[in-house]
């Protein structure tokens, strides 16, 4: 019955969805991340509005907080104060290590917060980890249960 | 209020002085012949009003004068208008000229009060002077007072121009430090990208070009990963400034144990004795006086000789403060050199003989002068170092 985990990669930066892509294509599971560059996307792709009437449901959010348009923290409120949405882990992945990001992502009802490695080891390790960890070991509701 | 006394036909500077508010600079320097002077006297008896203009007309000030009998006045006048030199009367009926120190010390102004009174004793003028007034000139000798006015003008020119220089100063370090705050967290981004990408480069590629291209790329890595810890080394300098001090009771056993901590895997690797003595209680940042400690012993792993590193911790009281040391039989400085390890970004070896950006030890100097203290080192060459910081001795705030 398990199909493959779909991921849906928020960020703007082309370099960081790629790398986070190349990363995942290389585990074990197979992953399916679809990708968008800005909050505006973000909201039809996960509502389905538009070009994304067929978009998949993503088991996973990866959002970056820096974006164009509607910032990170928006599209997280969105997602949580959504019921058909707020099931969906959100996986904060940004640069910024300031604790007002930080506490702020949490009070949205963010699922976890990573910071974006500079080197690449540590990539790797932190976008396997989380991968796994959400869609391996983590136990979360099931989909259509409201 | 402008008391017209029938002496002071010039009129007052409330009508025609500068706007205030605009600056409370000094007035300029009039030609050399006549010099105009802005006066603000505290006096009750007209005809001492004017002697005193007669006293500095004769010494070639041409002055306008306002007058201010209660302390309410004196409190409304200085706020409107700009002057160079209070000369107030001791004794008046509803008030004292001293008083009037106060009112300029409460509005946050400088303007030299001298006294201009009839006998004080000795011990009244030396208690005024004391409490800040520029001088103390008796009513019988006016003839003084023409220099002691340019005295006190020059010296509050001085006072003024030394104040714009520390002005000037703190405003130029707060831009460096939100420069190199900017700079490195901005500098982060693009450089991540750099460094990701050329080691992705390297894992995919390596031994599949020539032997050139894998040298070219690791070079190209390395160069990234160095710039990066640069960029990092620079954020956490500038942090020290900006993130102010929390100071507090702090013990600085603890503190030493905290970074004794820290470096446990150095301490070990290297076989690294620390010996200490007891440590006092300060008033302290305790998390920045902790990276203090652990950069000191740090690097007095770090250039050890062929020995293993023995290090001493030690303090002393001297006068208002204690002076730290952290003595190491290690490789030393040499003379020449001993001024430049506190400076940013300064190394004094080769990377191939020792790693590290030269950072850890202008941290420590910020974090000491940040204390209102001082860093320094005495060392030889080959006979290890002994680096000193002081804390001022201050009363322990309350919890």
């Amino acid at each position: 019955m398990k199909t493959q985990p779909e991921i849906l990669m928020v960020d703007d930066n082309p370099a960081d969805i790629d790398l986070t892509s190349e990363v995942l294509a290389q585990s074990k599971a197979h992953f399916h991340v679809s990708a968008v560059n800005d909050g505006v996307e973000a909201i039809s792709f996960l509502r389905r509005k538009g070009k994304y009437a067929q978009a998949p449901v993503p088991d996973l959010v990866v959002l970056d907080l820096n974006l164009p348009h509607i910032d990170g923290c928006e599209v997280l409120s969105s997602i949580k104060s959504d019921p058909a949405l707020a099931r969906i882990p959100v996986v904060i992945f940004t640069t910024s290590q300031a604790d007002s990001d930080i506490s702020r992502s949490y009070k949205l009802g963010a699922n976890c917060y990573l910071r974006k490695p500079g080197n690449l080891p540590e990539f790797v390790a932190v976008v396997q980890s989380m991968a796994e960890f959400w869609l391996g070991f983590a136990s979360l509701p099931q989909k259509e249960k409201r | 209020m402008q008391t017209s006394s029938g002496l002071s036909a010039v009129p007052g500077i409330a009508s025609a002085g500068a706007p205030k508010g605009a600056s409370r600079g000094l007035p300029e320097e009039a030609n050399e012949g006549t010099k105009r002077l802005r006066a603000l006297m505290v006096e009750d008896e007209p005809a001492d009003v004017e002697l005193v203009l007669r006293a500095l007309q004769k010494a070639g000030f041409e002055t306008t004068e306002d007058i201010a009998q209660t302390g309410e006045e004196f409190t409304d006048l200085v706020r409107k208008n700009l002057y160079d030199v209070i000369l107030a009367d001791y004794k008046l009926p509803n008030w004292n000229g001293m008083e009037s120190v106060a009112v300029l010390r409460q509005e946050g102004l400088d303007i030299p009060v001298i006294l201009v009174s009839g006998a004080l004793g000795e011990q009244t003028a030396v208690e005024c002077i004391k409490q800040g007034a520029a001088d103390y000139v008796l009513k019988d000798h006016l003839a003084r007072l023409p220099e002691s006015v340019r005295r006190a003008m020059r010296e509050r020119k001085l006072r003024e121009d030394h104040r714009q220089a520390q002005e000037e100063l703190a405003r130029s370090n707060r831009d460096l430090e939100q420069f190199a705050y900017v700079a490195s967290h901005d500098l982060q981004e693009p450089l991540r990208m750099v460094a990701t990408y050329t080691q992705l480069l390297a894992e995919r590629y390596q031994g599949k070009l020539d032997s050139d291209a894998d040298k070219y790329i690791h070079y190209a890595v390395d160069g990234a990963l160095r710039m990066q810890k640069l960029v990092q080394d620079l954020l956490a300098f500038s942090r020290v400034g900006r993130q102010g001090l929390a100071l507090e009771s702090t013990d600085s056993n603890a503190v030493l144990q905290v970074a004794l901590q820290n470096l446990e895997a150095a301490i070990q690797e290297s076989g690294a004795i620390v010996e200490h003595a007891q440590l006092p209680a300060v008033v302290a940042d305790s998390s920045q006086l902790v990276q203090v400690f652990q950069n000191l012993i740090g690097n007095a792993i770090k250039f050890c000789g062929s020995e293993p590193p023995l290090i001493e911790v030690a303090v002393l009281e001297k006068g208002k403060e204690w002076i730290f040391s952290v003595a190491d039989n290690g490789i030393g400085i040499a003379a020449e050199q001993v001024e430049n390890v506190f400076v940013l970004f300064r190394r004094l070896h080769t990377r191939a003989e020792y790693s590290g950006n030269g950072i850890g030890l202008s941290i420590c100097k910020k974090i000491i002068e940040q204390h209102g203290g001082r860093i320094w080192v005495e060392s030889e060459p080959d006979h290890g170092s002994i680096f000193y910081f002081t804390i001022p001795i201050k009363a322990i705030p309350k919890q």
